[in-house]
């Protein structure tokens, strides 16, 4: 696999695990976006995978 | 390395939610007619499939999926469509190919040269297939049309998403399978998207969350098939490449990842164990002893102890641990990408053995186990609750406004591994140095004069062809720019 690609080298995002040796940071646990999460969560119907019929693929 | 290049296949899911029948078909064609992108429309040169020929030596007469494409043909016939109407092909400007394939629109991305190019052309498809669902919702004054880039709808109907590498046909076929199958059965630790609950009528039972969506449909260890018996190392052969020089892998056991790090990890660590076995260098000695069985135990059991032929046990962590050590031992400084991949996947399955809750920004299956273990105890109630399998698809709904994972995205509460500059780019423009650069130009250039397209050439209106079958390295790809452009 060559780095040859300059959509990889024009950017240099520091969070990028490559370039941080402590590596991705879990989220925080009690970060206030979860509750807006847990809203959408609660928006789902319960049945929804019922009517979620597909065919056979590959 | 021994992988110059690589790509994925994804078919989605998709549904009418505002339609009591909703159709496949005919939604999957509107979604494709809805692409407004640049691109070759119907005019995928289907005379050079062959999807009959296997890497065993021999070629099939006929396939599980022939006969359902018959039963379907004969089905659609009633409708006023043609073949190719239905198929509704597109080649992008970015090299890829987006179309329906068995009712399920798939998104194929063009061939790579890295693991983060293919992970940005991967990213790339979610958006440009989004992108589709939104314009049909804008068009019919609703949002009935969902699109989830997931393997299963909980029914037994599974689709694929399917990870495929070039690899070079001197290395003998055996070496492939017995170098690369204790690494597959395990490589869901960090490659598997996490499914609520099981399919498999032998853990139908089951309540939990397993590591993987496709685990329970892996029957056999090989097969040509893709639709029925489907195997740990699919055989199709079909290169599209120059046949005597290259096979193409094509893995039909691996799950559609919403995590771009995971789908990192996934290709990244495939393509150092398949440079392991082309180089010769000293593999883990793992031969398991039921290796099809293990697909599914690992995926429900994580820690159990697999068989192994000569005795003992070992567990799926301990297989990829040995892996990834021969890999460090064979590629650690070779070259940027490949170091990244080295360390993530060692530091990926420390934090399994030590610390998994620290996947859980990460890898798909550990990100669900979070999310909907504080869910459930919100709501107090259990796996068994079918409120848990829905949450578990909407994870996967491609909708900014209604996808789970999108919802953490926007939170920040996930890793991100791309910038939305390489998104961006991937989905307008193909990989530099690779035969999709190449294709992308054409049709970004004299899309009208191209009377037909394939990924190893173009046929153009005047009756001029441009073969790509050996254009692999990006020395081929210079030499038919530069003779373009003299």
């Amino acid at each position: 696999m060559e780095m040859n690609d300059p959509l990889r080298k024009e950017e240099k995002k520091e969070s990028r695990p490559d370039r941080d040796d402590s590596g991705p940071t879990s989220p925080e646990p009690s970060r206030p976006g979860r509750d807006s999460l847990l809203k959408r969560m609660k928006k789902v119907d319960p049945k929804q995978t019922e009517n979620y019929k597909q065919r056979t693929g590959q | 390395m021994s992988v110059p290049l690589l790509g994925l296949e994804t078919e989605y899911g998709i549904i009418r939610e505002d339609l009591e029948n909703s159709d496949p078909v005919e939604e999957s064609m509107k979604l494709l007619q809805a692409c407004e992108r640049k691109s070759v429309f119907c005019k995928w040169a289907y005379s050079q499939e062959n999807s009959h020929q296997d890497l065993r030596g021999f070629q099939v007469r006929s396939l599980a999926q022939d006969e359902e494409e018959d039963a379907f043909c004969a089905e659609d016939r009633k409708r006023p469509y043609s073949y190719l109407d239905m198929k509704c092909d597109r080649v992008l400007t970015n090299g890829a190919r987006f179309y329906n394939d068995h009712t399920h629109p798939e998104y194929s991305t063009p061939e790579c040269r890295s693991v983060m190019s293919l992970v940005a052309h991967d990213v790339a498809g979610e958006r440009i297939v989004a992108e589709c669902v939104a314009k049909r919702n804008r068009e019919s004054k609703g949002d009935g049309l969902q699109v989830f880039k997931n393997n299963t709808d909980y029914s037994g109907h599974s689709y694929g998403t399917h990870d495929n590498y070039l690899i070079p046909r001197e290395t003998p076929f055996d070496d492939v399978v017995s170098g690369l199958v204790p690494f597959l059965v395990t490589r869901q630790l960090y490659a598997g998207a996490g499914k609520v609950g099981s399919e498999n009528a032998g853990t139908k039972n089951f309540q939990g969350l397993q590591l993987a969506q496709r685990s329970d449909f892996i029957e056999t260890l090989l097969s040509i098939e893709t639709m029925t018996e489907r195997p740990i190392i699919n055989t199709r052969d079909e290169p599209h490449a120059v046949r005597n020089q290259y096979r193409r892998l094509h893995l039909i056991l691996g799950d559609a990842n919403m995590s771009a790090y995971a789908t990192a990890l996934k290709v990244g660590s495939t393509s150092l164990v398949l440079s392991l076995i082309a180089s010769g260098a000293q593999l883990p000695e793992i031969e398991l002893q039921d290796p099809v069985a293990d697909v599914l135990s690992v995926s429900i059991g994580r820690t159990v102890a697999l068989s192994r032929k000569s005795g003992g046990t070992i567990t799926a962590l301990e297989i990829q641990e040995a892996y990834c050590e021969a890999a460090e031992n064979a590629f650690a400084g070779k070259d940027e990408e490949s170091d990244w991949i080295l360390a993530e996947w060692l530091r990926t399955l420390q934090d399994l053995k030590h610390r998994p809750e620290k996947l859980s920004d990460r890898i798909d299956w550990a990100i669900k186990e979070k999310l909907f273990s504080e869910f459930m105890e919100s709501e107090n109630i259990g796996w068994q609750d079918p409120w848990l399998k829905s949450l578990d698809l909407e994870y996967h709904n491609l909708d900014p406004e209604r996808g789970l994972y999108r919802g953490l995205q926007q939170e920040g509460a996930v890793h991100d591994l791309l910038s939305e500059h390489e998104i961006t780019q991937a989905m307008e423009f193909a990989p530099v140095g690779t035969r999709a650069q190449i294709r992308g130009q054409m049709i970004a250039q004299n899309a009208e004069n191209i009377k037909s397209i394939h990924w190893t050439g173009i046929e153009f209106s005047d009756g001029e062809t441009l073969d790509l079958t050996g254009v692999i390295h990006s020395e081929d790809v210079e030499n038919i720019l530069t003779a373009g452009n003299s």
